[in-house]
């Protein structure tokens, strides 16, 4: 036996630590090196120094876009013409060389990017991608792209722990999931909402929970979370009025939100399909002045009138939170975010898109809200209770995360009374984005860029065969281990059947063809009780809601598995064998 | 050297834990760099956000308060928090107009400190001039009982001078009336404070307590115009026209340009003149007094019920024009002498013609307005 094994007996079987220490002093320092940096706990040990690395690295790139902002655009709340024109094309010329000559993985949010790096590269980005991500995002944003910092800092997370990974020599099956567990942390700490993070990369990236992953997750997450607020404080991105519903008859004014952002997804997620591919198909040259159109064009829209498109537009969500727009401004604004981040994006500007959701959606929510205020004056909904469920809804229409968006908008106001609504409407806008258009945007633009990486949200929405449809009623007699051979043998002297189940004592299932108990009786065995006869091993049981894979697992090694109810362990369902089960597959794969 | 060095110890530097150690001390040192950093940062936004507030200040002090929005927002962009920027821009955007945007910048200030005077005051402006009494009321109270940077007293004064305006231009006199008792009590010496102390008391229509403010401001000046034409006012309401007199006549001589009080003056001098019950007045001088009122009042009740106000005229206006027919023969010099009670029986038609002719034809003037606050000096006894 291992020594770590050995050690792991004692002190699981027992816990006594005497024991522990003996074994201690008996083993060499290596093994007791070995046991204690076993792979799986040196993956949580490894997931806080993610998390604090990846959260200074974060907090390193909110002033990285700060300073670029001040320099940039100036340090007034006004922005001047010439700034609000030149800061965003002369930065794009900038960042476009730097992307093609230096960074060339830097392009795009970085979501995809980490989903590649989980299922493609086996978890490795190169640092490089990390700090191309880090100047040229910053830049970006900073002179007044209309892009995000979260993505970003996804990325950022990511590359930081594919590298703390590489340097600790991972297995390949651990080094495969340590750049979500990097994402987690850059997304919480751009965020400041832990739990969102994780969920975003549970529902986006990695796809499935498991307690190792999930535990890794969070450690990072939260120590990511932990060193941002060191550095930049608790406080939320905006400032959360007071939210509350007061009657459940205005759920209807919600709803209606969330088709109205469910449509708004559609547009921009559709607009982004079309245009993507024709910035891409342009001659290479172009690639070099594409960022700087871009941003050409969003300083024409921030010097007539719209300045708020610029940037991550936080400051603005909050005075829309606020009341400090008319609804008309605020539905006007939604529009031209759509546009300047399509603009941004397209162009191949690196960036993130969560930030813009966030802003279209509580413009959006909040000019709705008001619209329907005008309409309806007896609704008491406060502007910033329209604004965070429209973010909400963006969230999931857009990004088609509807998990992570109702808890982000929880954690974000940190007010559970709005769960209703932001449920209710996250659900509408999810629906309707589903129905129009069928691709979620991150698996679009993985198909655009000519990668097939698992949808996450097509996996959940997969239809799943289940043991039930394979199933078939048990052929010929079900013998009990208490017959012996010879009342076996009666029983199945009728019958053409090859093999039959045996029901064991006190429980189980045991199979056995006619042949063998022919043989056996051969040996004049006949009056012995077939539970003494047949082997130990008894057959495997499956249930009805089994995925039909797990059955899989057993019908090429026992030709017959019975299927039994969950309830009585006796009650024999059915069974299922190797034929079965390829052929509901063909069934299935045929259509 | 170096490399012989680590195909050495090769090993050890590349075991799982050594790399832990590595981490350990990364962690700590990019820390270490990240706080050298973040106070940079910091230092700089805060310069940043100081400067645009002071040219805030300046702009608001100018009362450019445009300006001083852009400015103050500019600030509160390096410091989201700091309080004198959200006060400051708050009272900017009440000086443009935007006291809507102001009231939630307040209502958050209000929420991290609700002891805070000045937020107090102004939500209480806020609130008073959306109509809403009873914040305004509130507010008004917390800033009387609130905090202030400087100049506690007075800053609390205003506020509750603020606040009895606020009562009293809702018809809250019992409230204001109490409020102005307590500021009274608080006030100093004075005069000018005093005598804003007595109108407010004759506004809130408790003229004991007007007559005391407007005695204590006239303690350093008795020739102080509005004062004494005040305390006139006040001791005209409280019937004591003696001492009316006497102020008014003062306050006409300090500012002859005071119709008010020459008016008042003009009655309170009617009252004393008219009054036939006043003492140490011959029989003579009394019945010819009687005679003026009743011919006076017999005037009046002509002049009430000409054709424009018959419609409105009350059933009684008839029968008080048949008993005052009745008696007029006999309310003559002889027959006031021959009978001392018919003065008095004279006396009451007089003032109930009054009373009843104020109620359909409005408060008269003159000597029938004389009558009338005779009448009510004289109601009961």
């Amino acid at each position: 036996m291992e020594p770590q094994s050995k050690a792991e007996d004692m002190l699981t079987e027992n816990g006594n630590g005497h024991s522990a220490s003996a074994w201690i002093q008996e083993h060499s320092p290596r093994a007791v090196w070995r046991y204690v940096f076993r792979e799986d706990r040196l993956f949580l040990i490894l997931s806080v120094f993610i998390g604090v690395f990846s959260g200074l690295a974060v907090v390193c790139f909110r002033f990285a876009i700060d300073w670029a902002r001040l320099y940039l655009l100036g340090t007034g709340a006004v922005l001047t013409p010439v700034r609000m024109l030149l800061a965003p094309t002369l930065a794009g010329l900038v960042i476009a060389a730097l992307v093609i000559h230096f960074f060339p993985k830097a392009r795009g949010s970085g979501v995809n990017q980490t989903k590649a790096a989980l299922y493609i590269f086996n978890g490795n980005i190169p640092i490089r991608t990390a700090i191309g991500k880090f100047i040229t995002s910053a830049l970006a944003i900073g002179s007044g792209h209309s892009l995000g910092p979260e993505d970003p800092s996804l990325q950022i997370g990511a590359c930081i722990a594919s590298a703390v990974g590489r340097k600790m020599r991972l297995q390949r099956d651990r080094m495969r999931l340590i750049a979500p567990v990097g994402a987690a942390a850059g997304l919480a700490a751009a965020f400041n909402a832990p739990i969102s993070a994780v969920l975003f990369v549970i529902e986006e990236v990695i796809g499935r929970w498991t307690a190792g992953i999930l535990g890794s997750v969070v450690l990072s997450a939260v120590s990511s979370v932990v060193v941002m607020r060191w550095f930049l404080g608790s406080e939320s991105l905006f400032r959360i009025p007071p939210v509350e519903l007061k009657r459940p008859t205005e759920l209807i004014a919600y709803a209606v939100l969330g088709v109205v952002g469910g449509l708004a997804s559609v547009v921009f997620a559709s607009g982004i399909a079309w245009l993507r591919p024709v910035c891409k198909a342009l001659p290479r040259w172009s690639q070099y002045f594409q960022p700087a159109v871009a941003g050409l064009l969003i300083g024409i829209i921030a010097v007539l009138g719209a300045p708020q498109v610029m940037g991550a537009g936080y400051e603005y969500i909050d005075q829309a939170m606020h009341g400090q727009f008319t609804w008309e401004f605020l539905a006007i604004l939604a529009g031209l975010k759509i546009v300047a981040t399509l603009l941004s994006f397209v162009s191949g500007t690196p960036g993130g898109m969560f930030a813009p959701t966030l802003f279209i959606g509580a413009m959006l929510g909040t000019a709705v809200g008001g619209a329907e205020h005008v309409l309806l004056p007896h609704l008491t909904g406060s502007p910033g209770t329209y604004a965070l469920v429209g973010m909400g809804v963006l969230f999931a229409g857009f990004l088609r995360a509807p998990m992570t968006s109702v808890f982000m908008v929880l954690e974000v106001s940190g007010n559970y009374s709005i769960i209703v609504p932001v449920i209710l409407a996250n659900t509408v806008a999810y629906l309707i984005s589903r129905g129009l258009q069928p691709t979620a945007i991150f698996d679009l633009l993985t198909r655009q860029d000519g990668l097939e990486l698992p949808s996450m949200e097509e996996q959940r929405e997969e239809d799943i065969l289940r043991v039930e449809d394979a199933m078939q009623p048990a052929e010929g007699p079900v013998l009990d281990a208490k017959n012996t051979l010879d009342q076996a043998l009666q029983q199945l002297d009728h019958s053409e059947i090859e093999r039959v189940l045996v029901r064991l004592t006190p429980s189980g299932w045991g199979s056995v063809s006619k042949q063998e108990l022919l043989t056996m009786a051969r040996e004049g065995k006949g009056a012995t009780t077939l539970g003494a006869l047949l082997p130990i091993a008894p057959v495997p049981c499956l249930h009805p809601d089994h995925p039909l894979e797990t059955a899989l697992r057993y019908v090429d090694r026992w030709p017959l598995v019975p299927v039994v109810s969950r309830a009585d362990f006796r009650h024999l369902e059915g069974v299922v064998t190797q034929r079965h089960v390829l052929e509901r597959y063909r069934e299935f794969g045929e259509g | 050297m170096a490399s012989e060095a680590y195909t050495k110890y090769r090993f050890y530097l590349e075991q799982r834990p050594t790399m832990l150690a590595v981490f350990s001390v990364l962690a700590v040192v990019l820390f270490l760099g990240v706080t050298v950093l973040s106070r940079a940062h910091q230092a700089q936004r805060q310069a940043i956000g100081e400067r645009w507030f002071n040219r805030g200040i300046a702009d608001l002090n100018g009362k450019r308060f445009d300006a001083a929005v852009t400015d103050i927002r500019a600030a509160l962009l390096y410091s989201p928090d700091e309080y004198s920027y959200q006060l400051n821009l708050a009272e900017a955007l009440i000086g443009e107009g935007h006291t809507g945007q102001a009231s939630a910048y307040l209502i958050n200030l209000w929420e991290r400190e609700p002891e805070n005077g000045i937020v107090n005051l102004e939500l209480a402006r806020i609130a008073a001039q959306r109509g809403e009494t009873d914040n305004a009321i509130r507010y008004y109270h917390n800033a009387v009982y609130a905090a202030w940077p400087s100049d506690q007293e007075g800053m609390r004064r205003n506020a509750r001078l603020e606040l009895i305006e606020l009562l009293l231009r809702n018809d809250l006199k019992a409230q204001a009336q109490s409020e102005l008792i307590a500021l009274a009590e608080n006030a100093g010496p004075d005069p000018v404070q005093q005598e804003r102390i007595g109108d407010l008391f004759l506004r809130a229509e408790d003229y004991e307590h007007a007559l005391g403010a407007y005695n204590a401001a006239l303690k350093s000046n008795r020739h102080q115009a509005a004062a004494l034409a005040g305390a006139g006012h006040a001791a005209f309401e409280l019937g004591r026209y003696q001492l009316a007199q006497h102020y008014l006549q003062s306050a006409i001589s300090a500012n002859p340009n005071d119709p008010e009080s020459a008016e008042r003056l003009k009655t309170a001098q009617l009252v004393l003149h008219l009054d036939p019950f006043r003492r140490q007045i011959p029989t003579a001088e009394r019945n010819r007094i009687v005679m003026e009122a009743f011919a006076a009042a017999g005037r009046r009740l002509r002049s009430c019920a000409v054709p424009d106000v018959k419609a409105a005229a009350p059933a009684s206006l008839p029968s008080l024009s048949d008993e005052w027919a009745r008696l007029e023969p006999q309310i003559t010099a002889v027959g006031l002498r021959r009978n001392p009670d018919l003065a008095d029986t004279a006396m009451d038609l007089v003032f109930r013609i009054e009373r009843e002719t104020s109620t359909v034809c409005g408060t008269p003037t003159g000597a029938d307005l004389a009558l009338l606050l005779i009448s009510r000096m004289h109601e009961g006894s």
